[in-house]
C-alpha cells in the first residue's frame, strides 16, 4: 500500500476506502446495478405514479384521478374476461408442464446411449425465441394446411380448428408453450432426481417397496424443493403472459385468449394512446396482477414451508 | 491495487461505445450554417426501398445542405415506437403513419401544424386526390402530407374461373353474384376457397367490410360521431353477406393469421380477394385479374387507406427543411417516378388522369390501371377521432364472431354498437 507507507502521518477513511475491497466491488457491480434499478425500479415506480393519473403515452397532458382507475377495473367486462382467461391459462399451464417434466426428467435420468442428446434436445425449445415457436405452431396447427390436421386426419380425427377456433383455442396456447417450457422445469427436476441418495432407493427394494411406493415415499418427498420452485416460477411466468398472445393468437378469437398483459399493452398502446389516455388505466391494472402475484407466491411458500421436507 | 484499477477502468472502458449516441456517419449537423441532418422514418421494403433509395441519392446529392437519414420503422409498429420517442423527447424529424393514427398522433407535442404550409402554391395542395387530404386533417388542421392512397377491389384468379367454365366479375356484379361465384368455385376436397378473409379482428377485418356498409346506405357512426351506426338494419345486411358465406356456404377462407391469405392464393387455392395494389407483386405465380367491388344497387363505392407522412418540430429551422424535402418527395414527377417503381398509386389528380402515364403504369404493373381508376369510387372515408380504435376493436371482434358462426349478424353489431357507444361517449 504505498499510499499509506508514504504518508507518515495518519490514513484518513477516505484513503482506506479508495484501496479498499469495497470500491472494487461496487465498480465491478455498478453496471449491473445501474442497469437493474433504470429498467426495473423506475418503471416500477413511474408505473405506480401513472396508475393514479389519467395519462397517455403521446400527449404530455397528466391529471390525478386518485384511486378511478382502480375502481374502473371492477366494472370493466373486458378486465374480467382478460382475468379468467388469465386464471384458466395458469390454471393449465402450471400442472400440466410440471407433471410433464416430471415424466420426463425421470425418464432422462438414467444412463443410456445418446443421453446427452436427448436432454440436449428437450431443452432447445426453451432457447428458441418465441417469435420462432409461434411461426412454426402457427402453420401446425393451420386448419386447412398444417401438419397436425393431416396427421389427425390419418387417424380419423376431424380436422381442428385450434387458433381459429374460440373453444380451442386455449388449449392450443396450452400445448404450445407447455412445449415451449418443459426443458426449463426438466432440467431442475433432473438435477433434483440426481440428488436423491441412492442408498435409500436400494434400502427400500431390498425392503420390499414397489417402484410406486419407492417414488411416493422417498423421490417425491425430496423433489419438495424443486417442486415448490417450479410451482412459483412456473405461476408467476404463466401470469404474465405475453409474447405468445401478441404474436400468435392477438387475443384472440374473440377475446378467448386475451390475457392481462396483452389487455394492458393494448390498452396503453393501441387504444389509449391519443385523448382517450388510457396509459394510467393500464398501469392500474398491471398493479393489480403485481399484487396478486405477490400474494399467490407468498401463500405458495407458507404452503410450502408446511408440506415441503428438506433434506438434511 | 493497480492492476486492479486498471481492469476496472477497462470495463468502464469497453461499456463507453455502447453508451455514445449512434450518428449518421456522414453527416455533421451545423443549423447555423444551413446544414441538416434529418432523421426520416419509412416503412418500405424490396423495391419500395429500391426506389426510396434512389430518389434520396438524388436528393441527397443535390441538397446536400439538407441531409436526409432514412430509419426503417415497420409501419404497423411505427405508431407505437413514435410514442416512445416522444416519452424520450427525441421524435424524428420526418415519420410515416397509418392515416388512421392520425388522431392519435394529432395530440403530440412538437408535431407541426401544416395548415398554412399547404396553401403555398408550389404545394398545389387541391392537386392531391381528395380521400388523401382529408385523412390528413384532423379538427381542421392539415397535421400529415399524403404519402400514400390505395383502395379495395377484387383481385381474381382467372385459372380457377376458366377451369370451371364461370365468367369472369365485372363492373356491374352484385354481391350475391360474388357469393355465387364464391360458392362454385369452392372445393373442400381440393381445399379450394371461393374467397378469402383477415379474421384477427383487427381494423383489417373492419376495413374490408365498410366499403358493403357504405355501399347499401349505412354508415359506421351518426352525424356527430357520438353514436354507432353500423348496426342498421342497411348495416345487418351487409354483414349476412359474409356471413352467409363464411357460415353457410362455407366459400371463405378464413385467415387468423392474417398474412397467411397471400401465399394460399399465390397457390392457386383462393379464387377471388378483396384486397389492395400492394398485394400484387405477392401473386407472381397467378394469371390475376383486377375488377371493382361488387355493389348494392349500383353502388360500387370503395374505401381508400390514405398514409401520411408527419413532421415534428425539433427546432433550429429543421421544421422548414423538411417540408422542403416533402414537397420534392410529394411533386408530380417524383410521384411518377414512385408510381412506375412501385406500383403506388399516384397521390397528385393531375397524375393519376394523365392517360400516357396511366398506360406505362399498367404495363408495369398488370391490373394496377383498375384501382388508379377505381379512386375515382372512394367517397366517405371513416372517422378520425381518439376513439376510433376502440370502436374498430367492437367492430372487428363483431365481424369476426358472427363470421365464425359464434353469433349471428344482428346481435354481434348490436353488441359491438353498445361498446363503441361507451368509448364515444368516455373520451374522444
Amino acid at each position: 500500500m504505498s499510499a499509506a507507507s508514504q504518508d507518515a502521518g495518519t490514513v484518513t477513511p477516505f484513503r482506506r476506502f479508495l484501496v479498499s475491497d469495497h470500491l472494487s466491488g461496487w465498480a465491478f457491480i455498478l453496471p449491473a446495478v445501474i442497469l437493474i434499478v433504470v429498467f426495473g425500479i423506475l418503471p416500477i415506480v413511474w408505473g405506480l405514479i401513472l396508475s393514479f393519473q389519467k395519462a397517455g403515452l403521446i400527449s404530455p397532458d397528466r391529471e390525478w384521478v386518485g384511486f378511478d382507475n382502480y375502481a374502473r377495473i371492477a366494472s370493466d367486462p373486458k378486465a374480467r374476461q382478460a382475468a379468467i382467461n388469465t386464471i384458466t391459462y395458469t390454471a393449465l399451464f402450471v400442472p400440466i408442464s410440471i407433471l410433464a417434466a416430471l415424466f420426463v426428467a425421470h425418464a432422462l435420468n438414467r444412463k443410456i446411449a445418446f443421453i446427452r442428446f436427448y436432454r440436449l434436445a428437450v431443452f432447445i425449445p426453451v432457447v428458441t425465441s418465441t417469435i420462432a415457436t409461434g411461426i412454426m405452431f402457427l402453420w401446425l396447427f393451420d386448419k386447412h394446411f398444417g401438419l397436425a390436421n393431416w396427421l389427425l386426419g390419418k387417424a380419423g380425427l376431424g380436422p381442428f380448428g385450434f387458433f381459429e377456433d374460440p373453444n380451442q383455442a386455449m388449449l392450443a396456447l396450452v400445448v404450445m408453450t407447455v412445449w415451449g417450457w418443459l426443458g426449463f422445469d426438466t432440467i431442475i427436476y433432473l438435477a433434483a432426481l440426481q440428488g436423491v441418495p441412492q442408498q435409500l432407493l436400494e434400502a427400500a427394494s431390498i425392503d420390499g417397496a414397489s417402484r410406486w411406493t419407492s417414488f411416493w415415499r422417498i423421490t417425491w418427498p425430496m423433489l419438495g424443493p424443486a417442486t415448490l420452485l417450479l410451482v412459483v416460477w412456473s405461476t408467476i411466468s404463466a401470469l404474465q403472459l405475453f409474447d405468445e398472445v401478441f404474436f400468435v393468437t392477438k387475443g384472440g378469437p374473440v377475446g378467448r385468449t386475451s390475457v392481462v398483459v396483452f389487455y394492458v399493452y393494448k390498452l396503453a398502446f393501441e387504444q389509449g394512446l391519443g385523448s382517450l389516455s388510457l396509459a394510467g388505466y393500464a398501469a392500474a391494472i398491471a398493479y393489480v396482477l403485481f399484487l396478486v402475484i405477490l400474494v399467490l407466491t407468498l401463500a405458495q411458500f407458507w404452503l410450502g414451508r408446511r408440506v415441503i421436507h428438506y433434506a438434511s | 491495487m493497480k492492476g486492479r484499477l486498471l481492469v476496472v477502468m477497462a470495463m468502464f472502458g469497453l461499456l463507453m461505445p455502447a453508451c455514445s449516441g449512434g450518428g449518421d456517419e456522414g453527416c455533421t449537423e451545423d443549423p447555423a450554417n444551413g446544414q441538416f441532418c434529418l432523421t426520416f422514418w419509412h416503412g418500405y421494403t424490396d423495391y419500395e426501398k429500391d426506389w426510396l433509395n434512389t430518389a434520396l441519392d438524388e436528393w441527397n446529392a443535390e441538397n446536400p445542405k439538407i441531409h436526409i437519414d432514412p430509419l426503417y420503422v415497420n409501419n404497423d409498429s411505427a405508431l407505437q415506437k413514435l410514442t416512445v420517442a416522444l416519452q424520450g423527447g427525441e421524435p424524428p424529424d420526418i415519420t410515416y403513419q397509418y392515416g388512421s393514427s392520425l388522431a392519435e398522433v394529432a395530440d403530440a407535442p412538437g408535431l407541426v401544424d401544416l395548415s398554412d404550409w399547404v396553401n403555398q402554391p408550389n404545394v398545389n395542395w387541391d392537386d392531391f386526390i381528395p380521400g388523401a387530404r382529408s385523412a390528413a386533417t384532423f379538427e381542421g388542421k392539415v397535421l400529415g402530407v399524403p404519402a400514400l392512397v390505395d383502395n379495395l377491389a377484387i383481385v381474381y384468379n382467372k385459372t380457377l374461373f376458366d377451369d370451371a367454365g364461370l365468367d369472369y366479375p365485372s363492373p356491374d356484379w352484385t354481391w350475391d353474384d360474388l357469393r355465387a361465384a364464391a360458392k362454385a368455385l369452392t372445393d373442400p376436397a381440393a381445399k379450394q376457397f371461393g374467397f378469402a378473409y383477415p379474421m384477427d379482428a383487427s381494423e383489417d377485418s373492419v376495413w374490408h367490410w365498410d366499403p358493403l356498409l357504405w355501399q347499401n346506405g349505412g354508415s359506421i357512426l351518426n352525424e356527430d360521431n357520438t353514436q354507432a351506426a353500423f348496426n342498421s338494419p342497411e348495416g345487418v345486411e351487409a354483414l349476412q353477406v359474409f356471413t352467409g358465406m363464411a357460415v353457410e356456404d362455407q366459400s371463405v377462407f378464413l385467415d387468423i393469421q392474417n398474412s397467411a391469405y397471400t401465399n394460399v392464393f399465390n397457390s392457386g387455392r383462393i379464387a377471388m380477394l378483396e384486397t389492395g395494389p400492394w398485394d400484387l407483386p405477392s401473386f407472381p405465380d397467378v394469371d390475376y385479374g383486377v375488377e371493382i367491388l361488387p355493389g348494392f344497387d349500383g353502388d360500387h363505392q370503395t374505401i381508400a387507406g390514405p398514409d401520411m407522412w408527419c413532421v415534428f418540430d425539433n427546432g433550429n429551422g429543421r421544421e422548414q427543411a423538411a417540408l422542403k424535402f416533402l414537397q420534392w418527395l410529394t411533386s408530380a414527377e417524383q410521384i411518377k417516378k414512385e408510381a412506375l417503381a412501385t406500383g403506388h398509386l399516384p397521390i397528385r389528380l393531375s397524375v393519376a388522369e394523365h392517360r400516357a402515364f396511366l398506360k406505362n403504369f399498367a404495363d408495369a404493373w398488370p391490373g394496377v390501371d383498375v384501382f388508379a381508376e377505381n379512386l375515382t369510387n372512394v367517397e366517405q372515408a371513416r372517422p378520425v377521432l381518439a376513439a376510433y380504435p376502440s370502436v374498430s376493436t367492437a367492430m372487428g371482434n363483431a365481424i369476426v364472431s358472427a363470421m365464425l358462426g359464434e353469433t349471428d349478424a344482428k346481435s354481434a353489431l348490436d353488441q359491438a354498437a353498445a361498446e363503441a357507444n361507451d368509448a364515444l361517449a368516455a373520451g374522444g
